[in-house]
């Protein structure tokens, strides 16, 4: 069919793409007209910038903003997280006992049981150093997570039901969360507002055990994070199974 | 105690991390704990007006708290002031009276529904006292998400569809806020809403208009507005009843807090004024107004036809903030108050009475409701009456100063659609109520209504009937002794327009 | 200049996506869109010469890359990533009751 034809089969879509185009055209001209970024001293960036590592003791910034400056939206994020993991399990919540499928093939089995290990190191290795390169909680808590993910996909659904239950894997994710809002008021304990650091160990910037409470809240992040994912994967895992 | 206000947020956030916790340990002590933690929060906000009752009445009321002990300029702060405390009093006293409703009501599912419930109430009370821009939307995301997961609790197929439309929606607004924060964030260099207020007058003129519409169109898909209105009737109406009141009555007044918060502390009212964008929001407010009550009067099932009236009122009540007098957020203050109270004891007095139903929303089914349980029909036709705008009910008042604010700007047409569409919602909460009392038609139907309700499990019925009387109460008491309230309220009209 | 284009072009292809598909898939994967968009602009605008904000002794204030939209994004994916999430499970849940994820054959979310 000719032109006329396509235009009156399609007439929505065309319409809302012509829609679409006049306000992308608007919307260009304002986006040019956001100015050139530039890091000046006395902007809050700047400040950060200066100051950051001897205020806070870790030499990654971006972890010092999300762990000790902005703290609270840390734990609104990690309570979307705990949210959405709630959410998820109250709807995909079945009665039956689980079933699982056999795994894949013997190699792979065989292979990921050597590697294993050392992803979940790697894991732990972002987590605890998230001050001094670039990691922290989320990153290591999504690692951690995916080592569920392959006991799941590899070793089949009892597997990772028997070794990691979801009753410790709730355990867990509570438990990671408590602990975060816990040292947030121990800061009103030791005398600061919520979410003062406190300087555990006040040992030198740019080893391990430096930068007070920034270690302690990715631990809690990290665990709780990859609890939180397990637990989505496994409801929905098990729910496909149950389909079938 | 008196600057500890971040407990507000951070009880109801205790409890639910320790609410699964429980569950694994002991499940009969929960509903202890629940009512504990409520009284706790409800204690707490009590304490804190009082302790700062004299601040109030001078209008100096300014606490700050800094997360982190970083000044404003570095970390995240809260701010208690007028509008903050209002708002918070408002959710503290509402959401104890739910919690209590749903102790008697929920029966199935309990943990994961009073885990959701205190995410909730701690990001809704997150949301009106931050003072952080971005620290907002952090909020605005979790109780998308949480309200999401309460209105999917029953777990039916209408349910599931209204969720995932509610969901849509409100990611897509969530973006928009999140575009406008950044750029905000790269015009003026910060993220604390006083100091955004202080550079916003020197960015680029597109950039505020364009900053401008991204907010009011977050809002507008939050709130419900027309074009955005289309998750609303379903969302409200399949919901459980303690779940319909708390997203009808309290979330929405909460998204009219930040709209109050954005548009007069951080950009100037009167830059929407020279834009012309003012009147805009007052045409859409009184257009959703109409397309609300005109299409709650063709409505057969009940939930639905509520869920189109409280589009309606939303909308006027948006309509008359904007018109940034004085007496126009007098009005809208005031009707924030009414309509609260009152959309919020017709469906919970629904919710019980659907019990009689079967869980049938048709208008035919209804018949004879009324001789099943006078008392909580009483409070329905009160809080019906009072929508429509009876005295002594608050409705009364609230629109007598909306009507009163329309006239005073020189709106007088606006005075007569609002007296108009009130007549119209007579029309359909009459239907109801008559056929309540039809006693003749309740012999001849085949279904018949049960005698018993659902909830006659020892203490159940009588909590939900208490929550449901105290609604009442409160209703009452604040038509009756509106001008204690007035006073107060106008000087929060007067400390927002400056 | 040129990340604003393709910014404004992957975001009008996202609600390009959402406003004219009828399968819900579809649907999700343009929200998806949409937020990997805004995600890449806050960083683009950024994109000045500038090394990681891992401070070793003594750098200059000048050569470092601005850390706080970073650390913004960061949170913004997580939540983008938790609606995801939680999308797809009502999506799940919807496919139990209807056996269609076809906006043609729901009409309960047309009305």
């Amino acid at each position: 069919m000719g032109l006329p034809g396509l235009i009156r089969k399609n007439k929505r879509e065309i319409l809302v793409a012509i829609i679409l185009l006049i306000l992308g055209f608007f919307l260009l001209i304002v986006f040019n007209s956001v100015p050139e970024q530039r890091v000046v001293l006395d902007s809050t960036a700047g400040q950060i910038i200066d100051s950051g590592v001897e205020k806070t003791g870790s030499p990654n910034l971006v972890t010092a903003i999300l762990y000790d400056y902005r703290a609270f939206d840390s734990l609104g994020e990690s309570t979307v997280i705990y949210a959405a993991v709630s959410s998820i399990a109250l709807i995909l919540s079945f009665k039956t006992l689980p079933i699982s499928s056999q795994g894949l093939s013997f190699i792979s089995k065989r292979t990921f049981s050597l590697v294993t290990p050392f992803v979940f190191i790697f894991g732990f290795y972002i987590i605890t150093h998230g001050h001094l390169s670039p990691g922290g909680g989320f990153q290591g808590g999504v690692i951690l997570a995916a080592i569920s993910i392959i006991f799941c996909i590899i070793y089949g659904s009892a597997y990772d039901y028997e070794n990691v239950s979801p009753g410790s894997k709730t355990l867990l994710e509570t438990g990671g969360a408590l602990l975060f809002v816990f040292l947030g008021i121990l800061g009103i304990i030791v005398g600061g507002n919520f979410f003062s650091n406190f300087g555990i160990s006040p040992a030198q910037s740019g080893t391990l055990f430096s930068s007070g409470n920034i270690l302690l809240i990715n631990l809690g992040i990290g665990v709780k994070v990859g609890a939180g994912l397990a637990i989505i994967f496994y409801t929905m895992i098990q729910k496909t199974y149950l389909e079938e | 105690m008196e600057n500890n206000f971040i407990l507000l947020i951070l009880i109801p956030l205790v409890t639910a991390f320790l609410l699964p916790i429980i569950e694994l340990v002991n499940t009969k002590i929960r509903k202890a704990f629940i009512l504990l933690s409520a009284s706790g929060e409800l204690l707490l906000g009590i304490i804190i007006f009082i302790s700062n009752y004299n601040l109030i009445k001078t209008s100096e009321l300014y606490i700050e708290y800094n997360l982190g002990a970083w000044s404003s300029f570095l970390g995240i702060a809260l701010v208690l002031d007028n509008l903050s405390l209002f708002f918070s009093i408002l959710l503290v006293i509402s959401m104890f009276l739910i919690i209590v409703y749903s102790i008697g009501f929920i029966g199935h599912q309990e943990g994961k529904y009073y885990v959701l419930l205190f995410l909730l109430l701690a990001a809704m009370q997150g949301a009106v006292l931050t003072n952080d821009i971005f620290n907002l939307y952090v909020f605005i995301e979790l109780i998308t998400i949480t309200s999401t997961a309460l209105i999917s609790f029953n777990r039916n197929r209408e349910s599931a569809e209204a969720s995932f439309k509610y969901l849509l929606y409100g990611v897509i607004g969530g973006l928009f806020f999140f575009i406008g924060i950044f750029l905000l964030y790269y015009t003026t260099g910060s993220l604390n809403m006083g100091l955004i207020f202080s550079e916003y007058q020197d960015i680029n003129q597109n950039i505020q208009i364009a900053v401008m519409i991204l907010f009011l169109t977050s809002i507008f898909i939050k709130v419900g507005l027309f074009p955005f209105h289309y998750w609303l009737p379903k969302a409200h109406s399949t919901s459980t009843g303690p779940v319909s009141a708390l997203l009808s009555g309290i979330l929405l007044k909460v998204f009219i807090c930040i709209f109050l918060r954005l548009f007069w502390q951080v950009f100037s009212y009167e830059l929407l004024v020279d834009m012309g964008l003012a009147e805009l929001i007052i045409y859409i407010g009184l257009f959703s107004s109409i397309i609300g009550h005109l299409l709650a009067f063709r409505e057969d099932d009940i939930k639905r036809m509520l869920a189109f009236s409280t589009l309606g009122h939303i909308g006027m009540i948006v309509a008359v903030l904007a018109l940034n007098t004085a007496s126009g957020l007098l009005g809208g203050l005031m009707h924030t108050i009414s309509h609260l109270l009152m959309k919020s004891t017709l469906f919970l007095t629904v919710g019980y009475l659907l019990q009689y139903t079967e869980g049938s929303h048709h208008l035919a089914d209804f018949n004879g409701i009324a001789y099943k349980n006078k008392g909580i029909f009483v409070s329905f036709i009160l809080a019906a009456l009072g929508m429509v705008g009876i005295p002594p009910l608050p409705g009364f008042f609230s629109k007598w100063y909306i009507v009163d604010a329309f006239i005073q700007s020189g709106y007088n047409w606006a005075a007569l659609l609002i007296l108009l569409l009130g007549l119209i919602s007579l029309f359909y909460y009459l239907r109801y109520i008559i056929r309540g009392y039809n006693q003749v038609e309740a012999e001849r139907i085949v279904k018949p209504v049960k005698e018993t309700s659902v909830l006659s499990v020892f203490y159940r019925e009588r909590v939900v009937t208490l929550a449901v009387y105290v609604f009442t109460t409160l209703m009452l008491t604040a038509g009756l002794f509106f001008w204690w309230y007035k006073k107060p309220l106008l000087i929060i009209a007067n400390l927002i327009t400056g | 200049m040129i990340y604003n284009i393709v910014f404004i072009l992957l975001f009008l292809l996202g609600l390009y996506a959402i406003l004219t598909n009828r399968n819900l898939v579809k649907i999700i994967i343009g929200v998806n869109i949409m937020e990997s968009a805004v995600f890449f602009w806050v960083i683009a605008v950024n994109s000045r010469e500038g090394v990681l904000p891992i401070l070793e002794k003594g750098s200059e204030i000048i050569q470092v890359a601005n850390p706080l939209p970073q650390a913004l994004i960061l949170t913004g994916v997580v939540i983008g990533a938790s609606t995801t999430a939680f999308l797809l499970t009502l999506l799940i849940e919807i496919d139990k009751f209807a056996n269609n994820i076809n906006l043609d054959f729901l009409k309960g979310l047309r009305d």
